[in-house]
């Protein structure tokens, strides 16, 4: 009887340490002397005992790496589909423009929107909308605005003090020359917490270039033209150098923003979440808001919590240098780490293959973006 | 058959409530000494001010900055909580990371961190280690490749190379070397319930039950009004298995207490009833119970009593309690680390 053979002998092992390394190796090579080919199948069991043979069905797999893929194997547990990472937050509250000048504009929620500054850019046509679970056709097209990215400046600072205001109004304005200039963004908030719409809300702005985003409706890529651009006149890294003005301003601009387009909370996120590589498949080329974005004071869940879309639907990857940069792992970095994980299991290959694959997607549709001339 | 020291390994309890860490090394003549540390897995926040961090820095507080918030976790969390009359945070529900918590993974980090600096006494820092993760709850699959992976990304960031083991299968280990690591091991902690049936060190049936430590205190706290951290100090304080009490908080910390171990058994019996290719034992097997809700006097006895009223699948030959309940998870952790060196 090998089971009680097995058990007579582990009983004298006196260290328990080696008692279960004994038992360890002789169960794993009984669990692999119990896989013969299909034809010898019940042949090879011959001498064994049915305690043995129980355990070797209980084995029918191969022995796990890991305890997750034991319970998974376990209870039979389904990998989620790429759309069960991003889940849809409710909408948001209802704001309306109360008054109009050629200078101003008021909203109900005590927004006030300086227009002295307002230029015209490429108007922005339907752009399109990739689907979540695979192929370089778009799923569908759209045309409002899908989302907000957050931006730093990334001007000169002058210390914020009374002392300094001249200096500070001076630094603000010829940034906002500069921004207009370039198209850069659609809103900058000043540090006295003004808010100055730069280029109109119905045209592209350049901000964003190589850029990925998800939501539960399909795949964003290249968001110049289908998220809107709002820039808080700051430095990367300098989180503390935003103003509690700002941060408030912030929150008004948000919301009027998504009650005017519907957008959902997840899709308002930062630079630093969005930006890809169009080269080495990295992401974090900028780095502006990669961390201490005030979420939750302009009126939005924890963004840095979600899954990663450029990591989950294009396997985008990342280095030590950028988690460096970003002083410490997101949240939504790990669970995107996660999920890709899990999914390659799902399909039974190593997690470079599966990346390689969603690789090859990215490339494919920014091909389908490229003869489209400049959708997304 | 030779036996070759193995050097330094540790062993770690990821439980809800608390993180326990084992060390220890396996010389030429067997299992060393082990060594065990714990933490509150735990904190709360704390409005920042430059005063109260130069304070708690004055005191060695374990704590991190933020921009807004000052964080105080582990085993000094509850003091504060105490001071401040706040209810205590936790980066973990239920066994695994809380994803309504936002700060989970920055706490554990720093939590786990702390506990696994070299323990200055030995010459030699362990690297290899193995964490507990919990089961999936009784015929409802659960996520927990996210928790899994992320505690293990955590700690090779802390510079070991991590193992998982299940919780009830690291009881087995710590606890059932005796009878050949066979039998059935349940740990009993904060969030959940876990149990492990396993036949000559091999897993056969793994599964937690979401009732444990919390939903007593939790239930308690919703009938007295008390808050649920005082819940739990009053059950791991004075609690005990001795029928009507008059005291109220007592009375009701029994009713759920009872409704808890009744679950726990009834889910061993739909577990075991349920399983096709449960393994002939050639003898009776035994259980063994550990974990801080087995705490309590009399909750062996109380626990055997259900048992014994369930027609049980599988002949028990004893009811055991861990001598050590708040270690033996970890220990058997820390024997499957040392088995793998």
């Amino acid at each position: 009887m090998f089971a009680r053979r097995l058990d007579a002998r582990a009983r004298k092992i006196q260290d328990p340490v080696e008692r279960l390394r004994f038992l360890q190796r002789e169960m794993q090579a009984l669990d692999s002397k119990s896989r013969p080919s299909a034809r010898r199948r019940w042949t090879g069991w011959n001498g064994i005992s049915a305690a043995a043979v129980a355990i070797a069905a209980v084995l029918a797999a191969p022995w796990p790496a890991g305890v997750a893929e034991t319970t998974a194997r376990e209870s039979r547990m389904a990998i989620p589909a790429a759309a069960a990472a991003f889940e849809s937050v409710k909408s948001p509250v209802k704001v309306w423009r109360v008054d109009r000048s050629e200078t101003f504009e008021t909203y109900s929620n005590g927004l006030r929107v300086d227009l002295t500054f307002v230029a015209s850019n490429q108007a922005r046509q339907r752009y399109p909308v990739f689907p979540l679970n695979g192929g370089a056709e778009p799923a569908r097209y759209q045309t409002n605005p899908a989302g907000i990215v957050y931006h730093t400046t990334e001007g000169q600072l002058a210390e914020f003090e009374e002392a300094k205001n001249q200096r500070l109004k001076a630094l603000g304005r010829n940034l906002l020359e500069v921004v207009r200039e370039e198209r850069a963004y659609h809103y900058v908030i000043d540090r006295f917490g003004r808010v100055y719409r730069v280029v109109e809300e119905t045209d592209t702005a350049n901000h964003a270039g190589h850029s990925v985003w998800a939501d539960p409706s399909g795949i964003y890529v290249n968001l110049n033209t289908s998220f809107l651009a709002v820039s808080f006149e700051g430095q990367t890294g300098e989180p503390d150098a935003v103003t509690a003005a700002q941060i408030q301003a912030a929150r008004m601009l948000t919301e009027m923003l998504r009650s005017k387009y519907s957008i959902p909370a997840e899709n308002c996120v930062t630079h630093a979440q969005v930006s890809v590589s169009g080269v080495n498949n990295h992401i974090g080329v900028h780095f502006d808001w990669a961390s201490q974005f005030p979420f939750a004071a302009v009126g939005l869940p924890d963004n840095y919590g979600q899954p990663l879309p450029s990591l989950i639907v294009f396997g985008f990857e990342y280095d030590s240098a950028f988690v460096r940069a970003i002083g410490g792992r997101w949240k939504g970095l790990d669970l995107a780490e996660a999920q890709v994980a899990e999914q390659a299991a799902s399909q039974g290959m190593p997690v470079s293959r599966y990346r390689a694959i969603l690789q090859h997607r990215y490339t494919d549709i920014l091909g389908v973006l490229a003869e489209t001339e400049g959708g997304g | 058959m030779s036996e070759t020291a193995v050097g330094p390994a540790l062993g770690l309890d990821v439980g809800t409530s608390r993180i326990v860490a084992a060390r220890g090394s396996r010389g030429e003549h067997g299992a060393g000494e082990r060594t065990y540390d714990s933490q509150l897995n735990a904190f709360v926040s704390i409005p920042y001010s430059k005063i109260t961090v130069d304070a708690l820095s004055r005191e060695n507080v374990p704590h991190t900055v933020g921009p807004y918030e000052i964080i105080v976790h582990g085993n000094e969390s509850e003091k504060f909580a105490g001071l401040l009359n706040a209810e205590i945070r936790r980066p973990m529900n239920r066994g695994i990371l809380d994803p309504k918590e936002p700060d989970s993974l920055k706490v554990i980090r720093e939590i786990l961190s702390r506990m696994l600096q070299a323990n200055p006494q030995q010459q030699q820092a362990p690297r290899k280690i193995c964490f507990t993760v919990p089961a999936p709850p009784l015929g409802s699959p659960d996520a927990l490749t996210y928790h899994e992976a992320t505690l293990r990304q955590t700690l090779e960031d802390l510079g070991f190379e991590p193992s998982s083991i299940n919780e009830g299968l690291a009881v087995v280990y710590g606890e059932l070397a005796d009878s050949n690591y066979t039998g059935i091991g349940i740990s009993c902690g904060g969030g959940l319930c876990n149990v492990c049936l396993a036949y000559l060190s091999v897993p056969v049936v793994s599964y937690s039950v979401p009732k444990a430590g919390d939903y007593i205190d939790m239930n308690a706290a919703q009938v007295t009004g008390e808050r649920a951290n005082l819940v739990r100090l009053a059950k791991e304080d004075s609690f005990h298995f001795n029928g009507f009490s008059e005291n109220k908080m007592q009375q009701v910390i029994g009713v759920y207490y009872d409704d808890m171990i009744r679950s726990l058994v009834a889910s061993l019996k739909e577990a075991f009833a349920r399983t096709a290719s449960l393994p002939k034992f050639s003898r009776p097997i035994p259980i063994m119970l550990s974990g801080g809700t087995t705490l309590p006097a009399g909750f062996r006895d109380r626990f055997e009593k259900l048992l014994r009223e369930q027609d049980f699948p599988i002949t028990v030959s004893e009811i055991r309690l861990a001598q050590d309940p708040l270690h033996s998870t970890a220990k058997g952790a820390l024997t499957f680390a040392l088995s793998e060196g």
